[in-house]
């Protein structure tokens, strides 16, 4: 394969930048990565991004969670048979609360978990091709080619109205 | 369809009458105080959506707030059904007559229907004054100034203000009054908000079932969008799980407690037959469908679906306010004490609760969210 | 919002994190002091027992307890403002969010020291896990005591995790303009954050979520605080509007304290044009709401104390208004109730003065509120001979000092280190006249 070259865009707003998104995906080079400052709408509905799966590792969790809590609470209640005035030793009434909680915890868990796991964080790596600026005001586009074509990728940002440079 | 109406209601008044004249006239007068209570408690919450959002100075549901504010058009007739009480009083107050302990000062008539008229009528004064503001600011008024317009909107809020606290006041004095009271012994410091947050999900529901068949029936002309009727899904399920929670904050304590003097209105109601039956059905219908089915997105949206679901808490919470009186005005009943009577005086008042907001929706036609031909 | 640009923000914020001046470092140091006088009359307590505190029979729970329930209560409305007003999309939080965030986080770890402090043998504490053991012990998961210590385990780690979640972010902004030491320790804490489109698409699902979970948590954690008490069939304490009433409460104490902290901060860091004056006067709103709540809630007792007919009740509500504590009833009703209808003029909730005044009154109006119900409760039950008063040792109120002066020491840290408002929903607000994209 081709040494590829990568190229880094930074916009000023994301309309431009979505449209430079736009503008690469009908051409020879290959889009890497966005970054931006803040969550776009905007750039999000051209790269046609799929629902976030983290949902389902925050039910996961609190399934587990609920069950945990009842199971805990059922368990101490059979190991230590004390009877508090009058009151069954197995109480589903008292052990909603302890169910909630937990239930809640473990979401929170399974939450951040899928989103660590999603995201593949904690990772250093990629701030090698990562450009300071955009965790700041601009929207950066990281894009690569193959040798010889870098020059028509920068000339194809700076027409979108973008600051591009090589990497 | 005001015709529709009218045939309810008589058939409503047809029933009542019938069973008043029967040999069991306290079973009428039991249908009339649930369901005074209840449609009541519709208008009065329905209202409160519009004052709330007023004063959160929110912007999503200002479509909304001309239907919300129609549920007001009922208040005279529930003025008036309240006074109608009074011929009832020895079905609807079973401690009449009875030794009361010293709660006599304020378990008496003459004090107990003056001070729920006075209530009555002071919120319904202010719901009256905040329509009365709010059509003015509606109706655009050319010659009106700026300055007169601010004017009208501070007096507006200063109104939406004061009926919030109305309402939680004159609620749960009502909630005291008429339902906590007819088993004199109980107190539970947490029974009037139940009883007016209560109302609010049930001034919710309504609001949805209203607001779909405006979009059902206008189509195309209709400002109402999927997502007010998503952000009022949300609504909707917020205070289904707040109301289930009072329900619950009050069985917990009493239950850990186990004071005999509040476990007796618990055990009755929920742990002993024929009540606890119906105990199981109210919480299924009105607090477990709707949880499950509202957790999904897509349905808040789909106006025909969520009539039916709404419908169906309704029933669950009729039968609610029926458990918390039936074992105090039916004591000792081997089966729920539950007929055809009681069906056909709900939908007497069913009846009188559509003619109302039909009516305030027909006469001021800016409560409907609508779009007109004509350029205000 | 005033039209900023995403880099007067990012310079508004970023300036409060340079190197500190002298007079900060000596208002810490002082603070540390305070930290270091609780924690030896801790330390003291515990090597001499719990008696050099003002317990005794019947008063058994003191100001322990009052700081417990204080501190938690403190702690949710930094919730409410960071998660339930997300839900609400009400953009007017976010630029508080952070920093009542941080006070929730602080203050729930404070509240979590009293349950150690007002333990006479806290060496035996580990006796409350729930693990196999020869003595066959096992916590009763039944009694509010134990309910206590899930829901505020639940709550500490939910708020941290949804506010170093939160946080990432920002922290990844700070890094990107350091250098050295600082970059390498914000390159760690912001976990190689880079503001890629799939974390982006990632963390807007999780934070929702986080939103989500914490409001529930909210009500339910205070609900669960308030049934340590009315679960109990003391009279004045077993009561089933306690759960709604705490919750309100806390908002309301919670409210007051993110106004007696923000109002310095925006002073001292400049934040003049970020946190503005609307926000405050929705604050001062709020507060108007909560103390209706809690007025309603102190009159609905009394009407129900009297209308139960009940003596053993009637008593307990009479002496507390006109017994050996009615200073500290007083004090509650006015402050709590009485003094927020002042936020219904709009001159009082414009006037920084007022509102940090009002903030202070209704911060010791709600301590003196758990007060009243604590002490009051205990102090003044069924049986006459068994009455008995309290009042607190110098150990106690040292302890005290040592906690108020440790939740002040973690914010002034957290000021200077981190990003005190946070830049990127700031950011979001300025780019779509909202809240978060929806």
């Amino acid at each position: 394969m081709a040494a590829e070259k990568k190229v880094m865009a930074l916009f000023e707003n994301d309309t431009r930048a979505a449209s430079a998104i736009e503008g690469l995906a009908g051409s020879p080079w290959k889009l890497e990565q966005v970054h931006s400052p803040i969550p776009s709408s905007k750039i999000l509905s051209v790269l046609k991004v799929k629902k976030s799966r983290v949902g389902y590792f925050t039910l996961a969790g609190g399934i587990i969670g609920f069950l945990s809590g009842i199971s805990l609470a059922m368990y101490s209640g059979i190991q230590w048979n004390l009877v508090t005035s009058g009151k069954p030793v197995i109480a589903l009434i008292p052990f909603l609360i302890v169910g909630f909680e937990f239930t809640v915890l473990f979401a929170v868990f399974g939450n951040v978990l899928g989103f660590l796991l999603q995201t593949n964080l904690p990772e250093f790596k990629s701030l090698q091709d990562y450009d300071e600026r955009c965790s700041g005001e601009h929207f950066g586009i990281l894009a690569s080619c193959a040798e010889g074509q870098q020059e028509a990728l920068l000339a194809f940002f700076q027409e979108k109205g973008g600051e591009a440079r090589f990497l | 369809m005001t015709a529709i109406f009218s045939v309810l209601v008589l058939v409503g008044l047809g029933a009542f009458l019938f069973q008043v004249s029967g040999q069991h006239p306290e079973k009428a007068w039991q249908a009339y105080l649930v369901n005074f209570i209840l449609w009541s408690a519709i208008a009065q919450g329905g209202l409160l959506f519009s004052v709330v959002l007023h004063v959160t100075k929110a912007r999503w549901g200002r479509p909304l707030q001309g239907l919300a504010e129609s549920f007001a058009a009922f208040f005279p007739i529930s003025f008036v059904l309240f006074l109608l009480l009074f011929p009832g009083r020895t079905f609807v107050f079973p401690w009449l007559g009875g030794d009361l302990h010293g709660k006599e000062g304020w378990l008496t008539i003459p004090f107990l229907f003056s001070r729920d008229a006075a209530g009555l009528l002071i919120l319904y004064g202010l719901g009256f004054g905040y329509l009365y503001y709010g059509l003015k600011l509606k109706r655009g008024f050319r010659d009106a100034s700026e300055r007169t317009k601010e004017e009208w909107h501070h007096r507006m809020t200063i109104i939406a203000v004061l009926y919030i606290m109305a309402y939680a006041l004159v609620l749960s004095l009502l909630a005291f009054d008429l339902v906590m009271s007819a088993d004199p012994q109980w107190i539970s410091t947490l029974f009037g908000p139940y009883a007016f947050v209560k109302a609010f999900y049930m001034g919710l529901g309504a609001l949805i079932i209203v607001a779909a068949l405006v979009r059902i029936h206008h189509r195309e002309t209709a400002s109402l969008t999927s997502s007010h009727f998503h952000d009022l899904g949300k609504l909707f399920f917020a205070f289904c799980l707040l109301w289930a929670d009072f329900f619950y904050c009050q069985f917990l304590v009493i239950w850990y407690g186990n004071l005999p003097e509040e476990t007796s209105y618990i055990i009755q109601r929920t742990m002993t037959l024929p009540w606890s039956r119906l105990a199981w059905v109210v919480f299924f219908l009105s607090f477990v469908i709707p949880f499950v089915i509202l957790l999904n997105k897509q349905v808040k949206t789909r106006p025909r679906f969520m009539i039916g679901l709404c419908s169906l808490v309704f029933v669950g919470i009729w039968l609610e306010h029926f458990l918390l009186l039936g074992p105090a005005l039916c004591p000792g009943a081997d089966s729920l004490p539950m007929g055809m009577t009681d069906v056909l005086i709900t939908l007497g008042f069913l009846g009188l609760m559509a003619m109302a907001v039909r009516f305030a929706l027909a006469r001021f036609p800016e409560l409907l969210p609508v779009q007109r031909q004509e350029v205000k | 919002m005033p039209a900023m640009t995403y880099a007067q923000v990012e310079e508004t914020v970023l300036k409060t994190l340079r190197p500190a001046s002298l007079k900060y470092w000596a208002v810490v140091s002082l603070l540390f002091i305070g930290i270091l006088i609780g924690a030896g009359c801790w330390a003291y307590q515990i090597a001499m027992g719990i008696g050099v505190g003002g317990h005794n029979i019947p008063v058994v729970w003191g100001t322990y307890l009052i700081n417990f329930v204080f501190w938690v209560g403190i702690a949710h409305s930094g919730t409410l403002i960071s998660a339930i007003l997300y839900l609400f999309r009400a953009g007017w939080r976010n630029p508080i969010a952070r920093a009542a965030e941080t006070m929730t986080v602080f203050a729930v770890c404070i509240a979590g020291l009293f349950p150690f402090i007002h333990l006479g043998r806290v060496w035996m504490v580990y006796y409350m896990l729930p693990y196999p053991n020869e003595r066959n012990l096992w916590p009763n998961f039944q009694s509010p005591l134990v309910f206590d210590v899930v829901a505020i385990s639940t709550y500490l780690t939910v708020s941290s995790l949804f506010w170093y979640t939160g946080m990432l972010p920002d922290l990844a902004t700070v890094r990107d303009r350091a250098s050295g030491l600082r970059k390498k320790i914000y390159q760690i804490a912001s976990l190689g954050w880079t503001g890629r489109y799939e974390q982006w698409r990632h963390y807007t699902r999780a934070y929702l979520f986080f939103a989500a979970l914490a409001t529930p948590l909210v009500i339910s954690v205070h609900s669960v605080v308030s049934w340590d008490f009315a679960l109990g069939i003391i009279p004045g304490w077993h009561s089933t509007i306690f759960a709604p009433y705490f919750v309100a409460g806390a908002i309301h104490s919670g409210l007051a304290m993110v106004l007696t902290l923000m109002i310095p901060l925006r002073r001292i860091f400049r934040y003049e044009a970020i946190i503005t004056e609307d926000i405050l006067d929705n604050i001062a709103k709020t507060i108007i709401f909560t103390g209706l709540i809690v007025g309603y809630a102190y009159m609905v007792e009394y009407f129900l104390a009297w209308y139960s007919h009940n003596i053993v009740e009637q008593e307990s509500f009479r002496w507390r208004a006109f017994g050996d504590y009615s200073l500290q009833f007083w004090i509650m009703v006015i402050c709590n109730s009485v003094v927020p209808l002042l936020f219904f003029f709009r001159k009082v909730r414009r006037s920084i003065p007022w509102l940090f005044f009002i903030s202070l009154l209704i911060n010791i109006g709600m301590w003196f509120e758990r007060f009243v119900i604590i002490i009051g409760g205990a102090a003044h039950d069924f049986m006459p001979n068994a009455w008995g008063l309290y009042s607190p040792s110098l150990i106690e109120y040292a302890i005290m000092l040592g906690s108020f002066s440790l939740f002040f020491f973690l914010f002034l840290l957290f000021v200077k280190h981190l990003p005190s408002i946070s830049m990127t929903e700031l950011k979001e607000g300025i780019h779509q006249g909202g809240g978060h994209g929806r």
